[in-house]
């Protein structure tokens, strides 16, 4: 409660009568970069619009820095949203786009030119200003949205799904700068993505949501190598999930006794932590993929389907043909079942 | 082979129908006769110059422009919110009320003239000009409503909400990113407006009174008496006109795409 900036108590959000959070509760610290993380349709944007005040709740409360703004507004709240759209106003160019808030705020018109310039220059859009958005590309809207909010000073930026609608490379830039907008200001950021590698990259904690709940809330670290339950394990790559009690560990296709002893729950291995050649365990090859440094395999099993994943340097495994693998101890993950 | 010429044929004979009678109007008018007539008997220009000499025809004209101009002005104040509750707002009755605005598309122009006149100008001693006025608001409200919702069912509306939240008010945003980006299908209503106003005869038709007439009214009453070729000259000139109009604002509005 002590460090919390914003804080989402018993927050339920709803679309008429469906309610799409039932119960969400969150404590964002300050100066913090949040993610939030789920498959699509599990609530995130709902929820960043509320915190915006885009949408009424339905329970519950939202606070920041200790005051109450569940029926504050959303043009009083000071918080600034980049749309996954972007949402530009394309009837002004990229230095009214920015200015467009700094205007209604009355500022003085010498004052509104160093903010724009220093938004634009902050984003690296600088020659620009000029252009209408139309006539920029995707990379480049996109941060004139962030100059756009970033201006305004807010005291949350929320930004959902910033770097979906942009191609592979621009996204490891916009990432980058991301970050980097983020140190150089402050600003508690929580930002939605549906791409785990993302949260990873960025975030100080990840709140990872299934169907308008938090599944699990903690750090890169925590989820990445510690995930609680099989949702989140499956979430963060450990894609050969199985039921375990005793020493026998259960598929949808059947069972295999294992050769070591393992808590009662759900026993994970992500693909590169199983080994292929040798082992207990026998299948055969369904599917195989280069991968560059990797060769994927899709292997049929009594258990059903299992995915390893190999250095490229060993010699590969042609389809049909059969194998053994071993589900080894080291790299198993143990999931209490609550 | 056949069928291009079949199409050719077919495509002649529709622009044959729509332009012929423009090209019959203006010879008629040309006409050096004292009657009305096609082809026209010899050739002058004094009919064309006799439209403007026809102290009626002056005051009509006023009229209709005075109708066309504010009453569409009129019916865009009225059609512009109404446009803009409908399509972002879930408002009960929604479908309803764009049918109801809809109606004086469907109900006939005469039958929405005669109901003015007997419960509006007669019971509550409106006048002519005031009916006349309400009359041709109400005439272009319908499009001005449908030209304007769709240029606003293709502006995303998050443009909005990222204007409220950089300060604005709603009523604010409307003003500053929402008409600003629809503002040439709000002149593409104007234009449409305009022109289905100044033309317009059923409803004006019982809404005449003395002095008081549009210019399509008073050219209908002026060939009852006179049937010289000056009607055709005037005819020509509006039609002029109207295909100015069109063609100006096909040309910088692409106009074709809201109607
Ligand atoms: N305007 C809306 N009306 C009704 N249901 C909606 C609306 N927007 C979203 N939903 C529903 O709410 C749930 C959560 O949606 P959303 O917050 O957009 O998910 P996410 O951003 O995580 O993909 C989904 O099941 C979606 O179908
Ligand atoms: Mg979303």
């Amino acid at each position: 409660m002590s460090d919390a900036f914003v804080s989402l108590q018993n927050l339920s959000l709803a679309y008429g009568k469906t309610v799409v959070v039932p119960d969400l509760n969150l404590d964002i610290r300050k100066g913090e970069l949040i993610a939030l993380l789920g498959p699509s349709g599990c609530g995130k944007t709902t929820t960043m619009r509320a915190i915006a005040g885009l949408m009424s709740l339905h329970g519950g409360s939202i606070s920041i820095d200790g005051i109450d703004m569940s029926r504050t507004p959303a043009n009083k709240r000071g918080i600034g949203l980049v749309f996954q759209s972007y949402a530009l106003f394309p009837h002004l160019n990229a230095f009214e786009n920015v200015a467009f808030g700094l205007r209604l705020k009355k500022l003085p018109k010498s004052e509104i030119a160093s903010g724009v310039e220093a938004g634009l220059n902050t984003v690296g859009l600088s020659h620009l200003a000029d252009r209408k958005p139309a006539e920029m590309s995707g990379g480049q809207q996109q941060r004139l949205s962030l100059a756009r909010s970033l201006v305004m000073q807010p005291k949350v930026l929320l930004l959902d799904e910033p770097l979906s609608n942009l191609d592979a490379r621009l996204r490891l830039e916009m990432r980058t700068e991301l970050q980097r907008v983020q140190r150089d200001t402050g600003i508690t950021m929580v930002f939605v993505t549906h791409d785990q590698s993302e949260a990873l990259a960025l975030a100080d904690r990840i709140v990872l949501m299934k169907d308008g709940l938090i599944e699990q809330l903690g750090t890169p670290d925590d989820l990445y190598n510690r995930p609680e339950t099989a949702f989140a394990a499956d979430f963060f790559g450990f894609e050969n999930i199985f039921n375990v009690s005793g020493s026998i560990i259960t598929g949808p296709q059947g069972s295999a006794p294992i050769n070591f002893k393992a808590v009662d729950g759900h026993l994970a291995w992500r693909p590169g932590a199983i080994k292929i050649g040798n082992g207990s365990h026998q299948g055969t090859v369904r599917g195989v993929a280069f991968a560059g440094e990797q060769r994927e395999y899709v292997i049929d099993c009594q258990l059903g389907q299992i995915k390893a994943s190999v250095s490229a340097d060993e010699p590969a495994h042609e389809i049909g043909t059969s194998i053994a693998f071993d589900l080894p101890k080291a790299g198993a993950l143990s999931i209490l079942v609550t | 082979m056949t069928s291009t010429w079949t199409s050719r044929i077919i495509i002649g004979l529709t622009l044959t129908f729509l332009i012929g009678p423009f090209f019959i109007i203006i010879a008629a008018g040309l006409s050096a006769g004292d009657f009305l007539a096609f082809p026209p008997e010899g050739l002058t220009l004094k009919w064309y110059i006799k439209v403007f000499e026809v102290e009626s025809f002056r005051d009509s004209f006023a009229l209709s422009m005075f109708l066309a101009v504010f009453g569409t002005i009129a019916a865009l104040m009225l059609g512009v919110p109404a446009a803009y509750a409908l399509s972002r707002y879930k408002i009960p009755y929604g479908e309803t009320i764009k049918t109801v605005v809809a109606a004086p598309i469907i109900v006939p122009g005469i039958i929405v003239g005669l109901a003015l006149l007997r419960y509006l100008v007669v019971p509550l001693s409106f006048t002519i000009t005031l009916a006349l006025f309400l009359a041709h608001t109400a005439l272009v409200l319908p499009y001005a409503v449908r030209v304007v919702s769709s240029s606003l069912n293709n502006l995303r509306s998050d443009m909005e909400e990222a204007a409220v939240l950089l300060g604005c008010s709603r009523i604010g945003a409307f003003f500053r990113v929402v008409l600003p980006n629809i503002q040439s299908g709000v002149l593409a209503a104007f234009i449409l407006g305009f022109v289905t106003s100044f033309n317009q005869v059923p409803v004006s038709l019982f809404l005449s009174g003395p002095g008081v007439r549009t210019l399509p009214i008073d050219m209908l009453s002026y060939m009852e008496i006179t049937y010289d070729p000056s009607v055709a000259a005037l005819s020509a000139l509006l039609a002029f006109m109207s295909v100015v109009i069109v063609f100006v604002a096909e040309k910088f509005l692409g106009f074709s795409r809201y109607v």
